[in-house]
């Protein structure tokens, strides 16, 4: 009985982005125009250098798994984000809800969404540009996606953190952490061409492990154990953003917070 | 019946700027307790902390210090459990925008843990009590102030709370709405033997559904009691006005029961009076023992603006505090 309560209250996040998603026409361009403006902008440059097919999976690779992982965060961001736009934050939080809810009810349809992207996108590189996500197995390709999309989660829950603590001005997060990330974790060149702070910093984050991960299927030379690091390192920020964001919420409720949001 | 509502001692201070360097002392030491079933109004000016107040009640916000218990329930410790039991319906209320009033009202419901067909026919029925039929379908950001004040009525019902908590609920609205909006707590609250604690400026309102009131300023509780106590307290009283023929027996006037003051001037008295109800007849009987001719009576009743005015304009130290 009880299961099934927690179940309606985190399906009713679902349910909730899902209708907003379903009539915003914006949505539309976040899952559809985007990702595919800028899958083809980066394939088509990699035409243009007339880099060899290695070089240009490996690129592809990369801006791929931007968009599902800009696609998946932004789910979770919104969670809250809708609240704040519509200042209704005061009545998520005086339900007997538990953050964990909302941030996997939203995170589940993010899931779906940049599931979509990534179909959508592998599509057309094996019409475009010839190149083939299957080509390591199904079980490492469900491996790699499912570290993108934990590493969504994971920023998500960043801007959420970041919203309770800061409101209105923690919205550029929702668009800025992610190519942050990009920049630093390799998604069109590999991390050893970084300077020295940023390499290290690279590998404090999950993202490049899974990059490394997925490319050494295709020639590309990684390190070891690439999954258990990968994976590893998401637990411990899960663990980490839990505690965070228990704090930053108890935090809201002593500054107030969340009733100055909501007026 | 058992306590509904128990804080003792609530302290709240506001902190912004850099390290919280500006204050702002909003609540010095609140005691409240309110019975199951009682209907409680929180009456005080403009930003003395009245939402503070129902916020940490409502467990939205930690006092700095202080206990509170909802229901016998440390709502500091058990917040969690006590937002299964109560619910909070604000005036100017927001909900998401691009949900219609039905969506939204399904939303919540789901927050609350209600599964799909138990779900429809309550929000079936709010939507039926509150007359929502012909807006359920409209998104939120399209409809009325009135229909928003509903929506947000009918969402905070959605638990079946046991204490309910209503700050402003006729704001914005006009006349004829709020009557209806007042009646319809009022009927609800009757069926369902909830505890209400209200804030509002409109006095009928206060005095229509309040069984005790509460007069926050400076932040503390100045004084509680019924609306009709708190009359008496500020000794504002009622007005009879009689005008007459003959001489009036001054003396056995100001003796008289009740009689606060008067005053004479040609043939009309002006006598201020406890309750004016209670008095009136033995007024007039005493009045009529001489040659005296009644002409006309008239009898005015203090209403609770006038307390209002009185308790926020008076300095505490001169206010006869608490019943
Ligand atoms: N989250 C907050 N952060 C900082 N100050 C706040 C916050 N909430 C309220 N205040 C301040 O606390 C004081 C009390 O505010 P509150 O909203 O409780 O008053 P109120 O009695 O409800 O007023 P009103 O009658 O206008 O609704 C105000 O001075 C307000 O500026
Ligand atoms: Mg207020």
């Amino acid at each position: 009985m009880n299961l099934q309560k927690i179940m309606i209250q985190t399906w009713a996040f679902v349910i909730k982005n899902w209708i907003i998603t379903k009539r915003n026409v914006f949505s539309l361009f976040e899952i559809l125009f985007w990702p595919v403006v800028g899958f083809f902008s980066v394939g088509l440059l990699t035409n243009f250098l007339d880099l060899n097919a290695d070089m240009a999976g490996f690129i592809l690779i990369g801006v791929i798994s931007m968009s599902v992982i800009q696609v998946c965060q932004i789910d979770v961001a919104y969670v809250l984000l809708y609240d704040l736009w519509s200042k209704s934050l005061k009545h998520t939080f005086i339900a007997p809800v538990h953050p964990f809810q909302f941030i996997s009810g939203s995170w589940l349809i993010g899931v779906i969404r940049s599931f979509i992207v990534f179909l959508l996108l592998s599509f057309l590189s094996i019409l475009t540009f010839g190149f083939d996500f299957l080509k390591p197995g199904l079980v490492p390709l469900t491996l790699f996606l499912f570290g993108l999309f934990l590493i969504s989660g994971l920023i998500g829950m960043s801007v959420c953190i970041l919203v309770l603590i800061f409101g209105y001005k923690a919205e550029v997060a929702a668009w800025s952490i992610t190519s942050l990330m990009a920049l630093v974790c390799g998604i069109y060149y590999p991390i050893s061409i970084l300077p020295s702070p940023f390499h290290e910093m690279a590998k404090g984050i999950p993202l490049t492990y899974f990059l490394e991960y997925f490319r050494s299927f295709y020639g590309f030379e990684g390190g070891k154990n690439l999954l258990g690091w990968g994976f590893g390192q998401i637990v411990v920020y899960l663990v980490i953003e839990a505690m965070l964001f228990k704090i930053v919420l108890r935090r809201a409720r002593k500054t107030g917070v969340l009733i100055k949001l909501s007026e | 019946m058992g306590i509904a509502v128990r804080a003792e001692g609530i302290y709240k201070t506001f902190r912004s700027g850099w390290w919280g360097r500006k204050q702002k002392e909003v609540l010095k030491g609140i005691d409240l307790q309110i019975e199951e079933g009682e209907v409680f109004g929180i009456l005080g000016p403009n930003g003395v902390g009245k939402t503070t107040l129902l916020s940490i009640l409502s467990t939205l916000l930690f006092p700095d210090q202080g206990k509170i218990q909802i229901l016998g329930m440390d709502s500091l410790r058990d917040g969690h459990r006590v937002r299964e039991k109560v619910n909070i319906s604000s005036g100017n209320a927001n909900f998401l925008w691009s949900l219609t009033a039905k969506e939204n009202l399904h939303f919540y419901g789901m927050l609350y843990g209600l599964n799909g067909n138990h779900r429809a026919k309550k929000i079936n029925d709010l939507i039926k009590l509150f007359s929502l039929e012909e807006h359920q379908d409209i998104p939120f950001d399209r409809l009325s102030t009135g229909m928003k004040q509903r929506l947000s009525l009918a969402k905070s019902l959605l638990n079946d709370p046991s204490v309910l908590f209503l700050d402003e609920p006729t704001v914005g609205l006009d006349p004829s709405v709020s009557i209806t909006i007042r009646e319809q707590i009022q009927v609800i609250q009757k069926e369902r033997g909830m505890t209400v604690l209200l804030t509002t400026h409109n006095m009928k309102e206060a005095e229509y559904l309040c069984h005790r009131i509460a007069f926050l300023k400076g932040g503390e509780i100045l004084t509680t009691g019924t609306a009709e106590s708190l009359k008496r307290m500020i000794r504002v009283g009622d007005v009879v006005k009689i005008e007459f023929k003959g001489t009036i027996l001054e003396d056995e006037l100001i003796r008289a029961d009740g009689v606060i003051n008067y005053g004479i001037s040609g043939n009309l008295c002006e006598i201020i009076v406890d309750d004016g109800e209670r008095r009136l007849g033995n007024l007039i009987a005493l009045l009529s023992q001489g040659d005296l001719q009644i002409k006309k009576v008239t009898l005015g009743q203090t209403d609770l603006e006038e307390v209002f005015i009185e308790f926020a304009k008076n300095n505490d130290s001169d206010m006869g505090l608490c019943d």
